[in-house]
């Protein structure tokens, strides 16, 4: 309960939760809060997306989708870290970490908010590739917030250090569209996480195709253009 | 003496003045210490009550008799007062942070078990295919497992219809369009998948023109000629399933193996 307490902070007083993270308010019992409920509401978002398909698929996709975030957040924090630190940052690994987190955590909420959604569409639709686009949808809604709130803790945890304030900015927009690409291509590699209808369970497909060309050939299915197989 | 004396509803409502002094100071005291400054020494007893009262002092009255009990609760209100009505608290005084209500972490923790239970029983297998509620539900479920699904692995042209946990293979398209399948109604699946399955008795329809006696069972593209209403029987058909066609279209297929086997080349019908 109290890893839920930390999280309504970050919901109700953001303000105040950056302020602590600049000053290095109990960085290591926040950070453990957000890792320990942002993994426990992924899990059971990914737990909801692989019902579709089978007992196995909903076990998978409750491991695979926090090692999604984690793996993309170890992959991507060290370039925010070093691109702010060239311009002037004075934030240490840990606070950017914290931060990042953060926008994870944020992410998760909203997806476990969506996930009553998810499952009504589970049980009463189950066109594959509408559920699949609804949840690129919902991921997409969840992401952006996330880095909304990535963006005001930058400002506010950076905010001493006015020389290159400019520029951490740009870095902080580009870094975004990075890390979106690497979710992607993570949640690609990664994948099933919803499971093929017709398909057996299996816990990793084998690599071809990309993300976007997926995305673009379940949309022209439901236009009804062609159909993927 | 009687007339000097005060009597005892004169005490009473003595008593009572104090109390009511008491009471009114509390009551003005704070707005005016937030608003005005400090509270002012004393007030003027209102005049109705003030007339009667002979020339004792209320005030020592007041103290000896037990009205303590009553006073006490007072105190400490006036003291608050007193210290909000100080300077240097004013100065420092801010607005309160809003109160961090626990309902929504507790609102979170319960949306998450709710979560969890409700993805525990959607999962539950509901009968001997494991078919569960998640997939169980219209339309879906691409592959409900029952009776009357249609399958096709991905690298094999045979079609299947399940029929009794057993998979019967349509062994035309003839018999496909016969048994009013449409091609909507065929899942493909990967390769394998229906190596589960137990096979049972291909699913056949059986052609015949009107001006020919001839029975002629469809296998793979072939006719094949059945010898006698025994074998008809024997080979499990019915009449339903016997489909009229034209002779034409029936001479022209190519012969297979006469059923049973070994009955020489088949007549044309």
């Amino acid at each position: 309960m109290n890893n839920l307490a930390v999280i309504e902070t970050i919901l109700r007083n953001r303000h105040r939760f950056f302020t602590e993270i600049r000053d290095g308010v109990e960085l290591g019992h926040k950070m453990r809060a957000m890792l320990v409920s942002g993994m426990a509401f992924l899990a059971l978002y990914g737990a909801v997306m692989g019902s579709t398909h089978s007992l196995w698929q909903a076990l998978s996709s409750a491991v695979k989708l926090p090692i999604l975030f984690l793996a993309t957040l170890v992959v991507c924090s060290p370039t925010l870290y070093f691109f702010n630190l060239i311009f002037g940052s004075n934030q240490s690994l840990t606070q950017n970490f914290a931060l990042i987190l953060t926008a994870i955590t944020v992410t998760a909420v909203l997806l476990l908010s969506f996930a009553p959604i998810v499952l009504f569409f589970l049980l009463t639709t189950s066109h594959y590739q509408f559920f699949k686009l609804l949840n690129v949808g919902v991921f997409t809604v969840a992401g952006i917030v996330g880095v909304t709130f990535l963006s005001q803790g930058m400002r506010l945890v950076s905010a001493s250090g006015k020389e290159g304030a400019g520029a951490r900015r740009n870095v902080l927009r580009l870094w975004i569209l990075v890390y979106a690409f690497v979710g992607s291509q993570m949640a690609w590699t990664l994948r099933p996480f919803i499971g093929a209808p017709s398909m057996k369970f299996e816990l990793f497909r084998q690599l071809g195709g990309n993300f976007y060309a997926n995305i673009f050939a379940s949309i022209g299915e439901i236009l009804g253009f062609f159909t993927v197989r | 003496m009687n007339d000097q004396q005060p009597s005892r509803m004169d005490q009473m409502l003595d008593l009572l003045v104090g109390e009511i002094e008491e009471r009114m100071r509390a009551r003005q005291g704070p707005a005016l210490s937030i608003d005005e400054g400090p509270p002012p020494v004393a007030e003027p007893p209102p005049p109705a009550v003030e007339a009667p009262v002979p020339p004792v002092e209320p005030q020592a009255k007041v103290v000896e008799v037990p009205i303590p009990s009553i006073i006490e609760p007072l105190a400490e209100p006036l003291e608050a007062v007193a210290a909000v009505a100080e300077p240097e608290a004013e100065a420092e005084w801010q607005p309160p942070k809003p109160a961090v209500s626990p309902n929504t972490a507790r609102l979170m923790g319960r949306l998450a078990l709710g979560l969890l239970v409700a993805i525990v029983l959607i999962n539950i297998p509901l009968n001997r295919h494991g078919t569960t509620l998640a997939t169980a539900m219209p339309d879906s479920a691409a592959l409900v497992i029952r009776d009357g699904l249609v399958l096709k692995e991905e690298d094999d042209e045979k079609i299947y219809v399940l029929q009794d946990d057993k998979l019967r293979w349509i062994s035309s398209l003839d018999a496909f369009g016969h048994f009013g399948f449409t091609w909507g109604d065929v899942h493909i699946v990967e390769d394998g998948f229906l190596d589960r399955f137990e096979m049972g008795t291909p699913l056949h329809v059986l052609l015949k023109c009107h001006s020919s006696p001839h029975i002629y069972r469809l296998e793979g593209g072939a006719k094949r000629w059945i010898v006698d209403i025994k074998t008809f029987e024997a080979e499990g058909h019915v009449w339903e399933d016997v489909r009229f066609v034209g002779c034409g279209y029936l001479r022209d297929l190519p012969d297979g193996e006469t059923i049973p086997p070994g009955h020489g080349p088949p007549p044309q019908p």
